[in-house]
């Protein structure tokens, strides 16, 4: 093939053919990373309506004091919905879907690395958004607050099936968002464009990226708090209620150990949003550039160390207090570093104030105000007074509203004439920006005095104290503004997309690939990736004296020796794998926690049939392992035979599980006969769901082999469920030690 | 001897014995003799390690170690882990070889050493070790000697003095916060286990008369002073660890100019 402008790059060809597909069918089966990008944004629109409406219902009741508009058991339903689905099913939604339609068009890709895993990934967040609001049909919504402490979310406390479609529904959304993370990092990892090394990467793509490993980490973690809580609400289980010898303050710590890397989940990706608006419309580069990507490394890992800080208020003692305000205020540093990056590239530079760069101005604005009340909560004496009060949920909304909210609307702004083709309406604009501006700030600037005041959040009404009822008229005004402003914003889109101003590939004049293709981009993206020989590609096309220096040579030159691109397989294998293990860590600690103290429980179990079982599933590794060499060796037959072995040696150590539950079940020993085991049975039992849907998987490349693939070359797949496997096999080790042999020694 | 109050404890409590001090002058003394002539800046570094050697051992910290507070212990435990081998790395001068040559499997490269830096966070928490550490001077000599060696083995691939000997900064970026996590999960369950992780803390033999200002003028009951222990490894530890990453991350972005040993790091 000939390439016509040398300077240009073929692209690889296109992955998938299905994008031609017109009408519903074409939007209901499609893989495209860009028409997946839109459902997911256009899906969390629908559920921001959603929320904002129970917001607008919330702060009517508060309008005036002792109003009766809604009974007590509606509102903590309305709050527990607001949360809910502002968090869950429109701020993560959002960034995943804007993650989808630009990351793999900044990276120069034509899809995402897993196409038909990104659909599945999309449709499990309608599915997870209707079983949230199926509650409603089936006996009334959860209403145990967003964060669903043990024990209000216990059976006795919460006994609707609120609580449990909460359960269901967070548990589809979080598996969806891991295999969302999974594929961001596949993609991010493995397909950028020739010369878009990791230090070139555009900063959202790098924020995102970090968001996905975070996600990968802290998400299985709120997934085992929730198998707990379900096994304790459906199997009458006593893992968070201490009736029964468990622990509330279990899952407070297992909550907030995902919960405050959600916080980072969720204001990093608006982060880099903010770091690609900023530059562009102020014609500078970003200002230091790598203190903005590595210190966002820095909040990544500290996210972990501080999640205590929510827990000030429940006693943890002045030990660990002093430890977490510690941690708190670290973290705060590289996030208030960021702030002074991104004055600084506005500085000097030839500002453009579009609407989107309104936005981007007013995030940086409110954003410290939340950073510094922020700051204030990890001062813990501060904190008990505060906490619950208006002035946390002030605090929280100027993170996630006046921040991330407002990142996203800039990022619409931004990106709106790429996804469609046509500018967003500036005059418009200019209304909703004002009207969101006003709204906002009068709403919850007003609430940190209430809070301060002492106003309890979470109680559907107050008494008429002085100024309460002023103040929350006031903060109510603001929330209709704020509504208005939704419309005046939504009346904009369905104008714009009629009949906007064309908006041409690079209305912005802006400098990251996605602006070198055509607005809305062809099916598969590029006709050529440009070539990439900085951080700014577009700019160093339109200025070709000043790119290629002798450094961004040298660049090239160590980026072909240094980047070499993994299997995407192998990647997501990884991937998956870490996340398993952070939700296996959980499940073990739980059961170490809990039974610790004492061995006698324990004993009831038979270790010498149990461990001949485990030898099986030891020797299933090595027979895999075997497969594995006899397939590279292009032994067909033996590679088949192995295969078979591993299933037979599954099977049989499944067989082994299934006589043990049967002959405890026959002894009267149930899951909720004791902690143990409770704990034994969701511990072993969720190992036992793993290694059968290894088998799945082994089954269907022991198929695939009989079918006649894997002859010769080398399969990532067959590397990825051999990873899984072998994983599988080690957490049983850990399982078997910290579980059976424990007794024994 | 009865130590009654802070100040007594900080100024009497310190026992060097005869090892120590020996230890520290040849440890001096052989870098002065082996480097003689080439000393930097650099040298700051090492003499700092070998003073954090001396006060993890000599002063109150060690005395409490022994035996007393099991939060000591864990001041020290990490100083030995996290202070001393980083800073003698850091102390070695630029062209100082710090391994054979030749390259190197991933399994040498990567998987040893962070074993051995996890794994000296986590064996000499089990119990029986522990307890014998906390109370058997010989292996409490055998405990020191192999943190120092290693928490050496585990910094090595990040803070070799000659870059051929590290590994690539974002592979350490991964090293380091996989070492974090592990330690993080060890501080987690020694600030929240319901039962004591080393029980010869419980009832010290209380030569020193030190107990009662322990226990009644810091607080330090058995639980909060495992409390303070776990918390230490937890919070503090996991700063290293963090702080260590933005290094990498720092060299990494630092790194401009192609260099014969990155690229060879990388293969």
């Amino acid at each position: 093939m000939t390439v016509a402008n040398p300077e240009l790059i073929a692209a690889p060809a296109p992955a998938h053919h299905e994008a031609s597909e017109r009408g519903a069918l074409g939007w209901i089966a499609t893989v495209d990373h860009k028409r997946i990008g839109i459902l997911y944004l256009l899906t969390a629109l629908f559920f921001f309506s959603i929320g904002g409406i129970e917001a607008l219902l919330i702060r009517i009741q508060l309008a005036q004091p002792n109003l009766h508009f809604l009974a007590p058991e509606t509102f903590n339903q309305l709050f527990t919905m607001h949360g809910t689905t502002m968090i869950f099913l429109v701020v993560m939604p959002t960034l995943v879907g804007y993650a989808n339609y630009i990351v793999p068009l900044m990276i120069g890709a034509r899809d995402m690395a897993f196409p038909r895993m990104n659909a599945l990934s999309y449709w499990l967040f309608p599915f997870g958004g209707l079983l949230l609001h199926f509650s409603l049909l089936a006996g009334g919504a959860p209403s145990a607050g967003w964060f669903s402490y043990a024990p209000l979310s216990e059976t006795p406390y919460s006994s609707t099936l609120g609580t449990d479609y909460w359960i269901l529904a967070l548990l589809v959304l979080g598996i969806g968002s891991v295999g969302g993370g999974i594929n961001i990092i596949a993609t991010v990892l493995t397909l950028r464009a020739p010369g878009l090394t990791i230090r070139r990467l555009p900063l959202f793509v790098w924020m995102t990226f970090i968001t996905a490993i975070l996600i990968v980490l802290a998400l299985p973690v709120l997934n085992a708090a929730l198998v707990m809580l379900l096994v304790d609400r459906r199997l009458d289980a006593h893992f968070f209620q201490a009736t029964g010898g468990g622990s509330a303050i279990l899952w407070q710590h297992l909550f907030w150990t995902f919960g405050h890397p959600e916080v980072y989940i969720m204001a990093l990706p608006a982060f880099g949003m903010i770091s690609e608006v900023i530059p562009v419309f102020s014609r500078k580069p970003i200002f230091g550039y790598e203190f903005v990507a590595g210190s966002t490394v820095a909040i990544a890992i500290l996210s972990f160390g501080v999640w205590a800080h929510h827990m000030f208020a429940v006693g943890m003692g002045h030990r660990a207090d002093v430890a977490f305000a510690i941690g708190s205020m670290a973290i705060a540093v590289p996030t208030g570093v960021k702030i002074f990056n991104w004055i600084a590239t506005m500085w000097g530079g030839a500002i453009r104030f579009t609407t989107a760069m309104f936005f981007a101005t007013a995030f940086l604005m409110q954003f410290v105000i939340g950073g510094l009340s922020g700051i204030t909560f990890a001062a813990a004496p501060i904190d008990w007074q505060v906490t619950d009060t208006y002035y946390l949920v002030a605090h929280f909304h100027y993170v996630l509203f006046g921040g991330t909210a407002f990142a996203i609307f800039a990022a619409t702004y931004y990106w709106f004439p790429k996804m469609s083709g046509r500018l967003l309406d500036e005059r418009w604009g200019r209304v909703h920006f004002w009207l969101t501006v006003i709204g906002f700030n009068l709403t919850f600037f007003l609430q940190h005095f209430l809070g301060i005041m002492g106003m309890p959040r979470r109680v559907f009404t107050y008494p008429d104290l002085p100024g309460w009822g002023a103040l929350n008229l006031g903060s109510t005004v603001g929330a209709v503004i704020m509504g208005i402003s939704v419309l005046v914003f939504l009346g904009n889109m369905v104008r714009s997309l009629r009949s906007g101003k064309l908006a041409g590939d690079n209305p912005w004049d802006a400098w990251t690939l996605e602006w070198a293709t055509t607005s809305p981009p062809s099916p598969h993206n590029f006709e050529r990736v440009p070539p990439v020989r900085g951080r700014r590609p577009l700019w160093d096309l339109s200025h070709p004296t000043s790119a290629k220096t002798s450094d961004a040579a040298a660049h090239d030159e160590r980026a072909r020796s240094e980047e070499k691109v993994p299997d995407k397989s192998v990647v997501a294998a990884w991937s998956f794998i870490v996340s398993e293990t952070g939700f296996f860590v959980v499940l073990i600690l739980t059961y170490v926690f809990f039974n610790v103290s004492t061995t006698a429980s324990a004993a009831a179990l038979d270790v010498k049939t149990t461990g001949l079982f485990t030898l099986c599933l030891l020797a299933s590794s090595l027979t895999l392992h075997l497969a594995e060499k006899s397939q590279a060796a292009g032994k067909g037959s033996a590679f088949r035979g192995y295969m078979m072995a591993t299933i037979v040696l599954g099977l049989v150590f499944m067989g082994g599980q299934a006589h043990e539950y049967v002959s405890l079940f026959e002894r009267g020993v149930a899951v909720n006969t004791s902690l143990f085991t409770s704990t034994f049975f969701t511990l072993t039992g969720f190992h036992g769901l793993h290694v059968t849907l290894g088998l799945v998987a082994l089954g269907i490349i022991a198929g695939l082999a009989f079918a006649g693939d894997f002859r010769g070359k080398p399969s990532g797949a067959l590397k990825a469920v051999g990873l899984y496997w072998h994983f599988v096999d080690v957490v049983w080790v850990v399982v078997f030690s910290v579980v059976y042999l424990r007794n024994v020694l | 001897m009865t130590i009654h109050t802070t100040t007594e404890l900080l100024l009497e409590a310190w026992d060097p014995g005869f090892v120590v001090p020996i230890l520290c002058v040849i440890a001096l003394g052989g870098y002065g003799h082996r480097y003689r002539g080439r000393l930097t800046e650099r040298g700051i570094w090492y003499a700092l390690a070998v003073a954090l050697f001396f006060v993890a051992l000599a002063s109150p910290i060690g005395v409490l170690a022994k035996g007393y507070l099991f939060s000591a212990h864990m001041l020290q435990h990490l100083l030995l882990v996290l202070a001393v081998p980083p800073l003698v790395l850091l102390g070695l001068p630029r062209d100082a070889q710090t391994s054979s040559e030749g390259v190197r499997s991933a399994r040498e490269q990567v998987a040893l050493p962070w074993l051995a830096g996890v794994g000296a966070m986590w064996i000499w928490h089990a119990r029986p070790l522990c307890n014998a550490a906390a109370t058997l001077p010989s292996v409490q000599a055998i405990q020191t000697a192999s943190l120092v060696v290693m928490g050496l083995a585990f910094w090595r691939p990040i803070l070799a003095p000659r870059a051929e000997d590290r590994m690539p900064p974002l592979l350490a970026t991964l090293y380091l916060f996989a070492a974090c996590v592990a330690c993080t999960i060890l501080g987690i369950i020694v600030t929240l286990s319901p039962v004591e992780v080393c029980s010869a803390y419980m009832h010290p033999d209380d030569a020193m008369g030190a107990l009662p200002l322990l226990r009644d003028g810091w607080g330090m009951s058995c639980k909060a002073d495992q409390e303070v222990g776990g918390l230490l490894m937890w919070v503090p530890a996991c700063l290293v660890y963090a702080s260590a990453i933005l290094a990498m991350l720092g060299r990494y972005y630092a790194e401009e100019r192609p260099s014969l040993a990155t690229a060879r790091g990388a293969e």
